[in-house]
């Protein structure tokens, strides 16, 4: 038993040097952000030196360039509602689905449907959702919310009916008993006891979402709003060979994700394990 | 219990139709005024276009205009386009979107706008040009031209003592001297695929017809004749770039060149402005790009680079024309010219930029001619094409694949100007 | 009361069913109508038959396209799965502050692929070769992602840093399946090491194997992100992923009908690879 708790250190070390090909990126990124193009050179002591001053004009100036506060809003935005539209829409899809599917033929089609759509892959939707969703005046970010509450769905509804099997019908049966309608039932019982899987989703989706730049750049392109990632995109040509100010600006776009890994690190790491696994 | 039910519902409904109202929010038009909106396609110049918003709005109470200038702003345009959402004016270069946009009778007819009478008619005859079957009516109001040739380091210059060059031969016997004395002779931004066709466009019309691509629709002639010598002239060029021209980006170029670290810089004038944002003191002039052997086989390589055209779709073409009026305005474009480095397209008194001296005495001469990539397919991707040549150097399969790729791409073009013709001729 | 249950359930299903018809069947849909147009996105367009698939099978740009894709999903998926594996064996070893490792090293999948290909675009542009040439190492100075022959390496290292944090964390939850005593019964039959790895625990972990492979596949198959920043499908057309090919020359390109029967047959591709997979990882966790 001694021997089990003796730490293994060649591992250890190599774990360290291990950590420095995702430090070193980061590290770069953090000193280019807060350097002044006069301090760009090409040696390699010039690349790896600290900062002459820790300024934050960088971060002033890229604020200003790619409206920040606005893209950092719509991020937020767009995700927050998806979550939880997401939450609400397929754990009740997922219920639907997961009580029937055994029984019924036609809920077993719809599931088996909606679970071959995890299969088609954004590119062909792409042209014409940018069509339909002009069609219908959805060219926005509501539009864009609408669409992850569609793409996610086939993964979020399997979860979900997965989950479900391992919640007993009887726990609904007792309260049928008392006279709650199924729907009530579902909100009173169903829907708080699946709490674990709605970690799950909720982590996986809001991941997606915030990283997301395809579907926002196809369906808001043009209508001046932008995410944080495609505010990156957008701006790129108006950085010009500035690199301390894009990377000051990729800094700023890291920093909230960033803020919420290290806040939430254990739901999500649960969360994404979960979401694989099931 | 239902009752619980339809108010869930309810809920969820009330706020999916207050979020649609407050998306709706933003576009909405302030008391009455008309609104018009540009989308123009040149982000360097987009100081410049805030400054015309901000003064055209406030001198004007019942128009209120909005300029975007986005990065990207074809793929933007297009993605509109698909969503059939169309700005009032768009302001785009003349080259084969025009021709599509023209075919596809998004642009409106703005023959009757009174201020093309002050535009100069070779412009007009450039977009003329570009028309995939000749259509009547004029569907764009050139704006400035740009041309193409190299810039070069007039300080440096001066101080070895070189000669702008007016032949191929002696291009390259310039080029040797400058690499003699330990400098770069060009720097080049391939990244960009798009840069790969600035050098190309410059010397195609020095050594090709100017309407090659036509001669080929009509099957005339074929681009492994009239090009051979643009593509073999090219890699000679590329010998006098530097080591590795594929890493760098356009603004990674224009920045060397601006410290420096070249003599010369083979691209369009729409580059001075971004070179001079980095090097504000640099001392930069023009010349043509001399590909022909004979001197006089020399021509400037110039397009228009930016114009406007009014869509079908915009609700109020008068408004529309009051702001090209105020584009127009003598000052504006005089402004426009000074910080882009542009040649205007409106005759009448205006200043060139002193970077444009080496090719004042032909511009004023008329010895011009439209880009040749202005007529190649967008979908044809030739500077992809033209950057995988200068990578693997094999002049026979790069010419071989454009033309197979040509008459791939272009085939419901040459149909329909074969119909046209056939049209014509009955 | 059962009639409520069942009201309940089709009430449900019916207004969701239509939201995902009407976002996900409809546009597919749409999207086929369109393959077999000549539309530009804009404008009047004919209907051109198979035309469009015929140009496919001969458009060498598109088959360029499927080969690289092919070719970053088959390798990226294998080192990422090698590199994972290890870490995840290291990860789960007796080591000190293991939950900081795991937070670090998940690190890189959460931050944007976007503004990770421009880092790292820098990071190929300009510091990997100034690196090299003060290493002497002339091969690598000149950026990689200007070499037709190596720029899908630059793709590739950027694709694998980020998925390996993905994999690894999938890999670990495997390996604390595996129950200890495994370990001390292999003991006693002289298994350690690589043997021990290979006939115990790797058949014990198959499972989340499988479910690396599925995953890596299928997100590299779509790569996007990536090629954007890093190379926008240069130098000389070598890093055009499928999904870049569509949105570029559809969107942009005026190839609206020719990508969208691109985007028809990239769909199914990307179903048959994921029948394949998934019959073959069904068949492989039954042999053992």
């Amino acid at each position: 038993m001694i021997e089990n708790k003796k730490t293994n250190w060649p591992v250890m070390a190599l774990l360290i040097l291990g950590l420095s090909t995702i430090a070193f990126p980061l590290y770069m990124t953090i000193i280019i952000a807060f350097k002044q193009p006069s301090e760009m050179t090409t040696s390699i002591s010039g690349i790896l030196s600290l900062p002459q001053h820790w300024s934050l004009d960088n971060f002033r100036e890229a604020m200003r360039v790619t409206d920040f506060w606005h893209s950092l809003l719509n991020s937020l935005l767009i995700s927050v509602v998806t979550v939880v539209l997401s939450l609400i829409i397929h754990s009740l899809m997922g219920y639907a689905l997961g009580r029937n599917k055994a029984k019924s033929k036609f809920y077993n089609l719809v599931y088996l449907f909606i679970v071959s759509g995890m299969f088609v892959p954004f590119a062909i939707l792409m042209m014409p959702l940018a069509k339909q969703t002009a069609e219908m005046g959805l060219g926005n970010w509501v539009g864009v919310v609408l669409l992850y509450v569609v793409f996610y769905m086939p993964m979020n509804t399997m979860l979900y009916a997965g989950y479900l099997v391992n919640i007993p019908v009887a726990l609904e049966e007792a309260a049928r008993v008392d006279g709650a309608s199924t729907w009530r039932t579902y909100w009173s019982i169903i829907f708080p006891v699946m709490k674990p899987m709605h970690a799950t989703v909720a982590v996986l989706t809001a991941l997606a979402v915030w990283n997301d730049v395809m579907t926002p750049l196809v369906i808001m392109a043009g209508s001046g709003q932008n995410t944080l990632p495609l505010a990156q995109l957008n701006f790129q040509s108006q950085f010009g060979t500035n690199y301390n100010l894009a990377f000051a600006s990729y800094l700023l776009s890291l920093i909230p994700i960033l803020i919420f890994y290290i806040i939430c690190q254990k739901q999500i790491l649960n969360g994404v394990v979960n979401g694989a696994v099931k | 219990m239902k009752g619980k039910r339809v108010k869930c519902f309810g809920m969820i409904a009330c706020c999916l139709t207050g979020a649609l109202s407050f998306a709706g929010c933003g576009n909405s038009a302030d008391d009455g005024k008309i609104q018009i909106e540009i989308v123009q396609y040149k982000p360097e110049a987009a100081n410049y276009f805030t400054m015309v918003e901000e003064e055209f709005n406030a001198t004007h109470d019942n128009i209120h205009l909005t300029i975007s200038s986005p990065n990207d702003a074809m793929t933007i345009l297009r993605t509109r386009f698909i969503r059939e959402d169309y700005p009032d004016i768009i302001g785009i270069g003349g080259d084969i979107n025009y021709s599509y946009f023209v075919d596809a009778g998004i642009l409106a007819d703005v023959s009757d706008y009174p201020g093309l009478a002050d535009i100069n008619p070779a412009y007009l005859e450039i977009d003329e040009a570009l028309e995939l079957v000749p259509m009547d009516g004029t569907f764009a109001v050139p704006y400035v031209a740009n041309a193409a040739g190299i810039l070069y380091n007039r300080d440096m210059f001066e101080e070895h003592g070189w000669e702008i060059p007016t032949n191929w031969q002696e291009l390259m016997a310039l080029c040797d001297q400058i690499e003699g004395e330990g400098i770069l002779p060009f720097y080049f931004g391939f990244k960009d695929t798009w840069t790969c066709l600035a050098p190309w466009n410059a010397m195609a019309v020095d050594l090709a017809p100017a309407d090659t691509a036509k001669q080929v629709n009509r099957g005339e002639t074929t681009f492994s004749t009239e090009y051979r010598e643009v593509s073999e002239k090219y890699l000679e060029l590329l010998k006098y770039g530097p080591d590795d021209p594929f890493a760098y980006n356009y603004n990674d170029a224009c920045t060397a060149f601006a410290r420096g670290e070249s003599a010369m810089y083979t691209i369009g004038s729409y580059a001075v402005p971004q070179i001079l944002s980095v090097n504000p003191e640099m001392n930069v002039d023009s010349f043509m790009m001399p590909a022909n052997d004979n001197a006089e086989g020399n021509i400037l390589n110039s397009g228009i680079d930016l114009q406007f055209c009014v869509t079908a779709d915009c609700k109020n073409k008068e408004a529309a024309y009051e702001v090209l009026d105020f584009l127009l305005a003598q000052e504006n474009l005089q402004k426009y010219i000074d910080a882009q480095t542009a040649i205007p397209c409106k005759t009448g008194d205006f200043t060139l930029p002193s970077m444009l001296d080496g090719m004042t005495e032909d511009i004023a001469a008329g010895n011009m001619t439209d880009y040749q990539d202005h007529y190649y397919p967008s979908e044809m991707a030739v500077d992809a094409q033209i950057q995988t040549f200068l990578i693997e150097q094999d002049v026979d399969a790069f010419l071989q694949k454009f033309d197979t790729d040509w008459q791939r791409y272009n085939r419901d073009i040459i149909r329909m100007v074969q119909e046209y013709e056939a049209s014509q001729g009955k | 009361m059962k009639n409520d249950r069942k009201r309940t359930f089709l009430l449900i299903t019916i207004p969701i069913l239509a939201l995902f018809i009407c976002f996900n069947t409809i546009p597919l849909i749409r999207g086929v109508y369109y393959s077999f147009t000549n539309f530009k996105g804009f404008g009047s367009y004919d209907w051109v038959g198979l035309r469009n698939y015929m140009d496919l099978f001969t458009d060498s740009r598109v088959g360029k396209s499927y080969l690289f894709t092919f070719k970053l999903a088959v390798i990226s998926t294998i080192v990422t799965n090698v590199i994972s594996l290890m870490l995840a064996l290291a990860l789960n070893s007796k080591i000190r502050a293991k939950s900081f490792f795991r937070g670090a090293y998940f690190l890189p999948n959460i931050l944007g692929s976007l503004v990770v290909g421009y880092i790292f675009n820098y990071f190929f542009t300009y510091i990997l070769p100034a690196m090299a040439d003060m290493a002497g190492i002339d091969s690598l100075s000149t950026s990689i992602l200007s070499n037709p022959n190596r720029a899908w390496i630059g793709v590739m290292i950027v694709c694998a840093w980020q998925a390996i944090a993905m994999n690894t964390i999938i890999y670990i939850s495997g390996l604390q399946t595996v129950p200890e005593d495994v370990y001390e019964a292999g003991g006693l039959d002289g298994a350690t090491g690589w043997k021990q790895f290979r006939y115990l625990t790797f058949p014990l972990i198959i499972p989340f194997f499988s479910i690396n492979m599925v995953l890596c596949v299928k997100n590299f198959l779509m790569v996007f992100d990536q090629i954007m920043a890093l190379t926008k499908g240069g130098p000389a057309q070598s890093t055009e992923s499928i999904s870049y090919l569509i949105y570029n020359n559809g969107m942009s390109g005026g190839q609206f009908g020719f990508q969208s029967a691109n985007a028809v047959i990239f769909f199914i591709v990307i179903v048959a690879v994921s029948v394949a997979q998934t019959s073959f990882s069904g068949k492989k966790e039954e042999q053992l």
